[in-house]
This record gives C-alpha cells, sequence and structure tokens, in this order.
C-alpha cells in the first residue's frame, strides 16, 4: 500500500494525454459495442447451426450471400475492428510498460487486424478469399 | 524524465496486486479476458468460413472439425466468452448511462452477470457433449 513514494507529488491529472481529448475513443468504444451487441451473436449462430446440421453448406451460401448479410457482415467487420482495436489498446497499454515495445505491438495488431478485415471482407463479398 | 519512475512501477490494472477480490473486479478483468479470447478466436472462424463457403468437401472438413472434442471445445469456450462479454457489456453500457451506479448495485449486477454466464457454461458443456 506503500505506493505514495514511487508517485511524483503532483499528477498532471488536467492533461488529457497526447490525443489532447478522452470522448473521442470512448464515444467509438460504446458505439461499436451497441452494433457488436445485435450482430456480433449471429457468427455464433451459424457456426452452431452448421454443427448441430439445420444449416446443410446451400443452406449456409444463400445467407450469406443475400446482399443483406453482406451489408450487416460489412457493418460488422467495421464495428469490430474499431472495437478490438480500442479493447486491445488498453490492454497494451497498462500491461506493457516499455514504450518502444508498447509501440510495435499496437502498430503490428494493426497490421495483422487489417489483414484479417480484408480476408474476411474479401469471403464474404467472394472475392475469392 | 518525470513519468519514467512511474512508468518502471505501474501497477497492473485492474489492480490484482493491490486490491481484495471484489465481484466487480472480477467482473472487470473476465471482460478482458474474454475480449482477448473472442479476438483469438476470429482467424479460426474465418478459416471456417473459408472452408464452409469453399467445395462440399471442405464443407464436411469443417463439420468434421467442429464435431471432434478441439471443435467442441473451441465452441463452448467461444459461446461462454461471447455471452460474458455481451452481458456484461451491456452492464458497462448501462452504468455509463447512470444506471445501477451504486456500489451495491454494481456488485450485484456482477453477480448476476457471472451467474448468467455460469448457468450458460453448463447448458452449452450438455448441449455440446
Amino acid at each position: 500500500m506503500n505506493e505514495k513514494t514511487t508517485l511524483p507529488v503532483k499528477l498532471p491529472i488536467k492533461e488529457p494525454g497526447a490525443a489532447h481529448s478522452g470522448l473521442s475513443d470512448w464515444y467509438w468504444q460504446r458505439l461499436s459495442a451497441v452494433v457488436l451487441a445485435v450482430l456480433l451473436p449471429l457468427p455464433f449462430f451459424l457456426l452452431v447451426s452448421v454443427y448441430g446440421g439445420s444449416v446443410d453448406q446451400q443452406g449456409l451460401l444463400d445467407l450469406l450471400d443475400h446482399f443483406i448479410s453482406r451489408l450487416l457482415h460489412t457493418l460488422l467487420i467495421a464495428a469490430l475492428m474499431i472495437h478490438v482495436y480500442m479493447g486491445l489498446k488498453v490492454i497494451i497499454e497498462d500491461y506493457v510498460h516499455v514504450a518502444g515495445l508498447r509501440v510495435c505491438l499496437t502498430g503490428a495488431m494493426l497490421v495483422v487486424m487489417t489483414g484479417f478485415g480484408i480476408w474476411w471482407l474479401a469471403i464474404i463479398w467472394a472475392w475469392g478469399g | 524524465m518525470r513519468e519514467r519512475s512511474v512508468n518502471n512501477t505501474r501497477p497492473l490494472s485492474p489492480r490484482l496486486s493491490i486490491y481484495r477480490w471484489q465481484p466487480a473486479m472480477i467482473a472487470s478483468i473476465l471482460h478482458r479476458f474474454t475480449g482477448l479470447v473472442l479476438v483469438l478466436f476470429v482467424p479460426l472462424y474465418l478459416w471456417l468460413l473459408h472452408g464452409m463457403t469453399g467445395t462440399a468437401h471442405h464443407f464436411a472438413d469443417v463439420t468434421h472439425w467442429l464435431h471432434s472434442g478441439f471443435g467442441r471445445l473451441s465452441l463452448w469456450l467461444v459461446g461462454v466468452s461471447l455471452m460474458y462479454h455481451f452481458c456484461n457489456g451491456i452492464r458497462f453500457l448501462s452504468i455509463d448511462a447512470g444506471w445501477g451506479e451504486s456500489r451495491d448495485a454494481m456488485r450485484n449486477s456482477a453477480r448476476l452477470v457471472l451467474g448468467l454466464t455460469a448457468l450458460v457454461a453448463v447448458l452449452l458443456a450438455v448441449l455440446l457433449v
């Protein structure tokens, strides 16, 4: 509990950090959360339906190829990328204390995430992924 | 350079090593953990989606894998994580909206979310075995 000794006397709490604002991230995280709460259970139910055998391959393709489904899937991918970026960023910022490593990890995460996002879109819009 | 001494001694967040374990704190750390599980499931899901939209042979491979021990374990883990992250996410949103902000309400809602998830974990296990 003797934490005081390691902290400086005055903490610059009034400064909102390098972004000069905290609202944007906070707002986007919650907006994407609402979108995901509606859309994210759908792929899970799809997977369970395939597991249970109530949806065969033709049924699955009919579902996925529908325009509404492609639109919702694209929305899901966008919301997921925003949400995952913010969530993982906060985890990295909390547990990785070396600044250089933190920046590298956040960057690598962004690159890997974009890659998976494009792969996902390619499958959904049937570009051949 | 004042910040350097702070960085090196920054405690884990949520303050696992400092505070006593409480329902609200467990809810918070589990939100991170289940979020991480869901992120890690994305590459696996894309691999499954790639297989399911491929040839009939690929589709059969995917359903075969889903019914394997590891496949069923993955379905269980992602289902439970989704359930938890979904419920606790709604709990977080309601707290952000100012509803259920008191200490007792946060404790009770954390218990409710943990209880619901435990129930779903058992149900899903029964369904998948």
